[in-house]
Formats: C-alpha cells, structure tokens, sequence
C-alpha cells in the first residue's frame, strides 16, 4: 500500500513536471493556439479537473434519481393506475431486463461502437427519453407506455454508468481516481436518498396544482423528476465538447473502457466464482426488490406516515453512502473477506427475521441493513478479482452483473405475486429464505476455499507475508503486489462494485522468469 | 470433535422444535360441533310476516351454541351459549311478531345438566365459570347479540374522511324490505334494498363445525364457538360523488355488556396482505380481563366482490358508547333481552385520500362472533417450514463441511509428515 501510495505520488509529480515543460514549448510554437488560458479553462489544470468532475457526478444523478421513483411514489402509482403489486414490481423488471444481456455489452458499445463521448450522449439520451415515456404514460394511463419507458430507461441507466466510470479513469487515471470515484457514487447515493424524500412532496404540489391526485399528477411528477435526467443530458454535452477540447489541446487519446469480455472465458470459471455468483444474486435480490415495495409495509405495519416511511426506507442508501469507505478500508486491512461475508448476510438475516416477526421499530433493522449491504459490497467484489486471472476479470465481472440482473428481474415479479396473494409476512419469509440460500453458499465457500489453500480468507497479514516472498522472488521490488485494479479499471459492474474499485486488489502474477 | 457434537444436538433439537409446531400447528383442529337449522322454529304457516328466524344449533360434546339470526326489524344475529347438548330455543310467535314482549323468545335448558357445568365452562374459563353461576345457576351462561341498525353516508368534500362533514340522512336497517330467507338453502345472502336505488346491503351468516378460515379474503381464523357475518353493499347509489359509509353497531351482552374494543396488532398478514391489525370488540365479566364473547373483525373492507390486495380499503371503529334500550330496533333482542344494557359503535370505511364508494360502488366487510376469546392467529405450516429449511440447511452445511474437512485432515496428517516440503 505505501509503495503504491509513492508511486502514484511520484507519477503525479512526474505528469506535473512533464506538463510544465511543455508549456514553453508549445506557447511559443503556438500549436495549440491556448497558450495564456486561465486555470479554469486548461485542461491540464486541477482546477479544471474539479470543474470536469462536477459535470461528471452529476452526468449519473438523474439515472439514480429516477431509478428509484416507483418505490418513493408506491402508494400513489398504485392507487392512481389501480396496479396490483405484482404489475407494479414490473417497472422494476423492465428496469432489469436489458442489462441481462447489455452488461456485456455496455462496454463494447463504448469503446468500439459509439466512442467515449458519443457513447455517454447516446446512453443520456435514453435514460432521458425512457424517463419522459415513463411520466407520458403515467399522464395518459396507459401502463404498457410506462412498461416500455422504464425498459428504455434500462438500456440506458446501467450503460451510463459504465460511461461515467471510464470519464473518471480518463481524466483522473494515476491521480486522484479513487477520490473521483468515491464521489461520484455519494453522489448516485444522494441521487437515490434525495428521490426517496422528496418526490412524495413534488407529488402532492403538482396534486394541489392539478386539483386533485390522480394519474395526471402522477404524470406531472415523474415529468418533474424527468428534468434531472434532462440535466444529466446537458452533464453528457458538456463533457462531451470539454473531453473533445482535452484531446485536442494535449493531443491525447481517446479514453476506452479497456475491457475485453469473452463469453468462452465462462467455462474455466472456478468453482469458487459461481458460488459468489450465488452469495451476490442470492442477497441482492432480498435487497432492492424489498426496497421497492418498503413504504406501503412501514405505513402498513409499523404506522408509520408515509414521509417517514420513505425516510426510514432510503436510510440504506444513506448509511452506505458513509459506510463504505469505512468499511471497505476495514476489510482491505484486516483481508477474511469470506468471514466477512458470512458476518454481513447473518446481519442481514437477522435484519429481515426483525422485519418479520416482530414490531421492533423499523429504523433499528434497516440500520443494520444498510450496514451489512455495505460491508457485503467491500467483502464480496474484490474476492472476484482473487479467483479470476485478470484477463477474464471483465467477463466475470460482466457476468456476475448479468445474473444480478436476471435474478433481479424474475423476484422482483415473484415478490410482487407473494405480497398480492400471500401477505408481507411470507414476503419476508421469502427474503429470508433466499438470504438463507445465500448463506449456504458462503459458507461452502468457505469450505472450498479452505481446501484449496484459503486464497480468499487470508488475513491481510498472511496476505502481505506472501507479497513480500512473490517480490523477492521475483526479483522485482519496484513492482507492488497484489497490484491495485487501475489499469484496465473500467469494467462494467453494479454501483456497488465501483464503490469497492478502489479496494479490488489483483493476485501477485507469477514470478517474472 | 466435542464441541461439534454438541453443536448437533442443538441444531437436531432446533429442528424437531420447528416440526414439533408444524405439526401442532395443523393438528389443533380436534374440537367439532354438529349443526342443526331449522328455519322459523315452531312457525307452521309459509313464511311470517315481516321476516324470518333463523335458528343454528351448534351442539358440542357437552354445550350448545344457539345461533339466531333474524330480519324482523334491524337484522341481528343472537348467540346463547348454554351449558347443555340438548337445549332447544322456543319461541311465542304471536308476541314475538309484535316485537314488544320479552321472553317470547326463549332458551329453554333441560333441568339435569347441571353436573356437567364444570367440563363447559373449562373451555371458557374458571373465573367465568363462578361468576357465571352466581349471576344466572341454570341457564344459558353467555349471550350476546350483535344488530346492525344503522348505514350512514356523508359526502366527504374535502377528502378527510372525518365524520364532521355533511351527513345523509341515515338508512335505517329496520325499514328496509328485507329478501326471505329460504329452508333449502338457509346461508343465502340476505339482502335488503335500498330505497331510490338499485342497490342493497346484504348480510350472510356462516357457522361451523369445526376450526379454520373463510374463503374469501379477509380469511378470517374461525373455531366451531364462532360465526361469521359478511356485509356488503352493492351498487346502492351515492347521494354524493365524494361519499363514504359508515355501518352502526349495535351490541347487547347480557350480563356482560360489549364495553371495550381492543385492538389487536399482528405479525400475521399471511391470509389478509399487508392488514396488521385486528379489533376485538369484547363483553367481559366485571373488572376482570377475561373475555367472554366477542365480536372481531380484521381492519380492512373491500371495494370489490372478488377482493385483490388493490380493492382494500382500512377501516375503523369509534368507541363504543352506551345507548338507550329503545335504540334497539331488533325483534330478537325485545324478545329475548328483558333489561338491555347496549352499545352501539360506528366502524367507517376509507382513509383520506382512499378512492371514494363512487369508484366502485361496493363494499364488502366481515365479522366474526363467538363466545370465548378471540381465536389467535398462528404461523402457518408453510412460514414455519420454509424458515425451519431455511435455517436448518446452512447449519447443516456448516456441520457436514466441518466434519468432512476434519476426517480430512485426520487423513491428511500422517503421509504429510513424509511429504517433502516444497
């Protein structure tokens, strides 16, 4: 870690040098015709930087916003469409659908296809367009247009992030990509928490507005939220023109993502990796699909308003927000990731079986929810990068996304036929029991591992121990090992897996001969 | 080694804990009664003027519940619980139909049952048992009756379902011209319809044999010492776009009155999704805790014949409050009730912001009456098992996986000594 740390230090210095050499150079031959451009302007500035960065985080923000606005308006959408639950949880699995297969695709897209810059225009324009269908339905109550807003909507919304991602490593590789990174998702948390509180208020202005709730309110607060969308838009044209402007002023490359998904690669998957496959699918799906239908059971069973029930349903997305740094650093210094991971999915076992059976108050188990989902997301990702040779990294990746998504996709509807026939109880004992199928796999995981020499649940210690025997061997001491992920970094996986980038360390490679 | 023996202990016992409740859970429903009806007891003629008697014997080992459900006047329903099986209920039908004397509706015991007392009044309980023989030592120990007097309508202008708004002259359920009730098929609906309307308010009664639950939502757990009571309304016009209904209760408890609602909150939505609460509207004996009779329903009505999660629709319950015994507009209770001591309640469909009776045009709402407590909900067989597998497997997992890397490492161990180190 602290050869890392100087290493990057060192490059930076070296850029910086590089960098102010130039500058003579190239005012007085004029080449760029920018030679006295203030900070601000100049690309190789930080100041300029940070400007990029602004358009960059909020480039993700209306995505997050919207993703979440059946969940924050489910009383309302219900009522004024006269949905079950089984029809509304379909805004969700149109959501999820196209990213079963474009999560492999998401990236080629980027590179190959479309470019960087026409590749972010393209996906914000879908995210936008799907949004805007989205609302046109809900304002006309036709429910198969809202269906097909939220699909568009989808083929946008996760592509888009894989888009951001590869801005940040564009523009902030070997400097401050991990900071970049962090804050480009507090800002899809904000995005998340911010809907979550505050689009039961826009529903019951534009209600007041219109005389009376209704889909026709409805619709005109989802065209409100769908301006954040629009503004994320404008973020892809201007980051667009800027990056375009970079390339020309410092005559650089357009960035790609880097990544190579070879579906072949699927076969040599370890046995280790499909049981992650199993612990991520497993436990996601007790987590988004419960937020989704979260509000109607706080105001249901716990009496609670419904202000304060969307409160206390977005606290995960605010206790991540801080957590997992935090937490992501704890696991990086102290390794056990797969102890680590049995200890988030009993919490959040424990976490749901309070939800189900008793009348506890509800912010106590969703504090502990929003807190193992942390951890889990710091324990769970990087272990893919132990199992997986670097070269097959994307395609695991990729994978492990897709069947998030099709899991996903399939509970989200089958929890909405449980809770239409079978009540809240039998929901959460559902969620229970696929966080039970969750904890078998982990621990045969860590049985797996532990027979295969316990790569996984090494202590850091253990861990530094053998880098240290790798470098000598190898004779390589300026090389760091396990190589912090940063080179290929982009690879195209959940919000929750770029939080933990910054942690995904690669094995030692094999001693140079 | 030890350790994991132990561990397998607990979890076995875990196990057999969660089938041992799977196993109760089904195999609770032993108690039985028999049902005899008969329609307008003791009435030769076709049918009698102005409605019909309904009379349900429920004949248990060594008690009978009477069931009487009748539509002269407000429609109420009657249930005596006495402590013999072969009670029998008669009636006087000439005063009976002038609806002004007591006692011509009579429960009449059999004069040797007393010995048997002690066995019934277990199941209700012993502290009833002596109170109950103080009060009244030979006849019925437990009577109430539960007449549905009144439908109100308001129009809800400003959607804040709150009774302060304009009241509708009220529907008085006496008046209305009642449906005959019919020998062949004596749990038909009973409907009543409503004046300038096509529509009407129908009641239909169910009594059982034996434990379980009602079909149709709001599936309530019944026992063989409770009937239920479906109201609905169909298709009766509003007098207002924005109106709401309230129904008004009437309930007579004999010595013990139905003073107190209590509610209840439950776990348990499995049969009736996302409604938490239930109310327990209960008759007790004198500054005791011990309930026994009640009336009970799940919080919820429904806006549709065919109810779906999206057709519920909360309602609630004023306190009860004590009325004047004139305000009993029933037959049954002038006939049977000599010094009636009554309480009349409210319970009011929708929420502010619910869509209004206008949407649909029908409300649906079920009660439960009975003697004793209240039957409780428990964890079906299916949440049982599913937790029970669920948290049995990974531990078996765990165990399994430590026992075989264990014997694996015994194995292991002698031919790793000789095994060079590389």
């Amino acid at each position: 870690m602290a050869d890392f740390e100087e290493r990057r230090s060192l490059l930076g210095d070296e850029d910086e040098r590089f960098v102010g050499d130039r500058e003579p150079q190239r005012g007085a031959g004029g080449t760029g015709g920018t030679g006295a451009m203030p900070a601000i302007c100049d690309p190789r500035h930080l100041l300029h930087r940070v400007v990029v960065l602004v358009f960059m985080c909020f480039l993700g923000f209306g995505s997050y916003f919207c993703y979440d606005n059946p969940a924050a308006l489910q009383t309302q959408v219900l009522q004024d469409l006269n949905l079950n639950t089984e029809n509304f949880m379909r805004l969700y699995a149109w959501y999820s659908w196209p990213n079963v297969v474009l999560c492999f695709f998401g990236g080629f897209l980027l590179d190959r296809v479309f470019g960087i810059r026409f590749g972010t225009i393209i996906f914000s324009v879908f995210v936008c367009a799907g949004q805007i269908v989205f609302a046109t339905g809900a304002l006309l109550n036709h429910f198969w247009l809202m269906e097909a807003g939220r699909f568009i909507f989808g083929i946008g919304g996760e592509s888009l992030a894989v888009a951001q991602n590869t801005y940040a490593v564009n523009w902030f590789k070997g400097k401050e990509l991990n900071l970049v990174f962090g804050l480009q998702l507090s800002m899809a948390r904000l995005g998340s928490t911010v809907n979550m509180n505050i689009m039961g208020w826009v529903y019951n202005k534009v209600a007041g507005l219109v005389g009376s709730p209704g889909y026709t309110a409805l619709g005109g607060s989802l065209m409100i939220a769908a301006v954040t969308c629009l503004f994320s838009l404008i973020c892809a044209l201007v980051l667009a023109y800027l990056d375009k402007r970079a390339e020309r002023i410092l005559q650089k490359e357009q960035g790609g993502t880097g990544e190579v998904i070879k579906l072949t690669d699927v076969k040599d998957f370890p046995l280790t990796l499909w049981l992650i496959f199993i612990i991520c699918v497993c436990y996601y799906v007790a987590i988004f699909p419960f937020i989704g239908l979260g509000q109607v059971f706080f105001i249901e069973k716990f009496n609670f308003s419904p202000a304060e029930a969307r409160a206390v349903n977005s606290i995960v997305y605010i206790i991540s927000a801080p957590a997992s740094p935090i937490l992501g650093f704890l696991v990086d210094k102290t390794g056990r990731n797969v102890v680590w991971v049995i200890i988030a999915v009993t919490a959040t076992l424990a976490a749901h079986m309070m939800l189900a059976f008793t009348f506890w108050n509800p912010w106590i188990a969703m504090s502990l929810l929003g807190v193992s989902y942390s951890l889990l997301a710091c324990a769970l990702w990087p272990m893919v990068a132990f199992v997986v040779p670097e070269h097959q990294l994307g395609t695991a990746y990729g994978f492990m996304q897709s069947i998030q998504n099709l899991g996903l996709a399939l509970i989200a509807m089958a929890a909405g036929a449980i809770l239409d026939t079978r009540g809240y109880l039998v929901l959460e004992v559902f969620f229970c029991a696929c966080i039970c199928m969750a904890l078998m796999a982990v621990v045969m995981l860590y049985f797996v591992d532990y027979l295969r020499g316990g790569d996984l649940n090494q202590s850091a210690a253990a861990r530094a121990r053998l880098q240290k025997e790798a470098t000598s061997d190898a004779e390589n001491k300026r090389r760091p090992t396990p190589r912090p992920l940063l080179d290929p970094s982009v690879i195209t996986c959940p919000q929750e897996c770029f939080e933990m980038m910054s942690f995904i360390r690669l094995p030692a490679p094999p001693p140079a001969l | 080694m030890a350790a994991g023996t132990v561990k397998t202990r607990r979890t076995f016992l875990v196990i057999f804990l969660f089938f041992s409740l799977l196993f109760s859970s089904s195999g609770q429903s032993s108690f039985t009664r028999q049902l005899i009806v008969q329609l307008n007891p003791g009435w030769s003629a076709p049918a009698p003027p102005g409605g019909d008697l309904l009379h349900i014997r429920a004949v248990g080992d060594n008690d009978t519940l009477h069931f009487l459900f009748c539509s002269q006047g407000a429609p109420t329903l009657l249930l005596v619980h006495t402590n013999s099986s072969s009670s029998s209920v008669k009636v006087d039908w000439t005063p009976f139909l002038a609806r002004n004397t007591t006692g011509s509706l009579r429960v009449e015991p059999e004069s040797s049952v007393l010995s048997s007392t002690a066995l019934v009044f277990s199941r209700v309980g012993d502290v009833h048992l002596k109170s109950a023989q103080t009060l009244n030592p030979h006849t019925q120990e437990v009577n109430l009756s539960l007449s549905l007097s009144q439908l109100l309508e308001y129009d809800d202008i400003n959607d804040t379902a709150s009774m302060t708004s304009d009241l509708f002259p009220p529907y008085e359920l006496q008046n209305l011209s009642w449906s005959r009730m019919n020998s062949s098929d004596p749990f038909a609906p009973l409907c009543g319809s409503v004046v300038n309307s096509s529509g009407s308010i129908c009641l239909q009664l169910s009594a059982f044999e034996s434990e379980g639950r009602g079909q149709s939502w709001p599936r309530l757990l019944h026992t063989a010492n409770s009937s239920q009571l479906g109201v609905w309304l169909d298709g009766v016009s509003p007098r207002a776009a924005r109106s709401r209904f309230m129904l008004e209760l009437q309930a007579v408890g004999g010595a013990y009155p139905l003073s107190r609602v209590d509610v209840h909150r439950s776990i348990d939505d499995e049969f009736t999704p996302s409604i938490f609460k239930a109310s327990h509207w209960v008759s007790s004996a004198n500054g005791s805790s011990e309930v026994v009779g009640f009336v009970r329903w799940r919080s919820v009505a429904f806006r549709r014949s065919k109810p779906a999660l999206e057709d519920a629709t909360p309602c609630r319950n004023s306190a009860p409050r004590p009325q004047s015994s004139e305000a009993a507009a029933s037959g049954l209770i002038r006939a049977f009730y000599s010094n009636v001591e009554t309480f009349g309640l409210n319970v009011s469909f929708g929420l502010a912001g619910e869509p209004f009776y206008n949407s649909t045009r029908f409300l649906s709402w079920t009660l439960l009456m009975g003697v004793g407590s209240p039957p409780v909900d428990s964890f079906s067989a299916l949440v049982v098992a599913v937790m029970a597998v669920g948290l049995g497997a990974p531990v078996l997992v765990l165990l399994v996986g430590g026992v075989w890397i264990c014997a694996r490492k015994r194995a292991m161990e002698p031919t790793a000594a000789y095994e060079p180190i590389n």
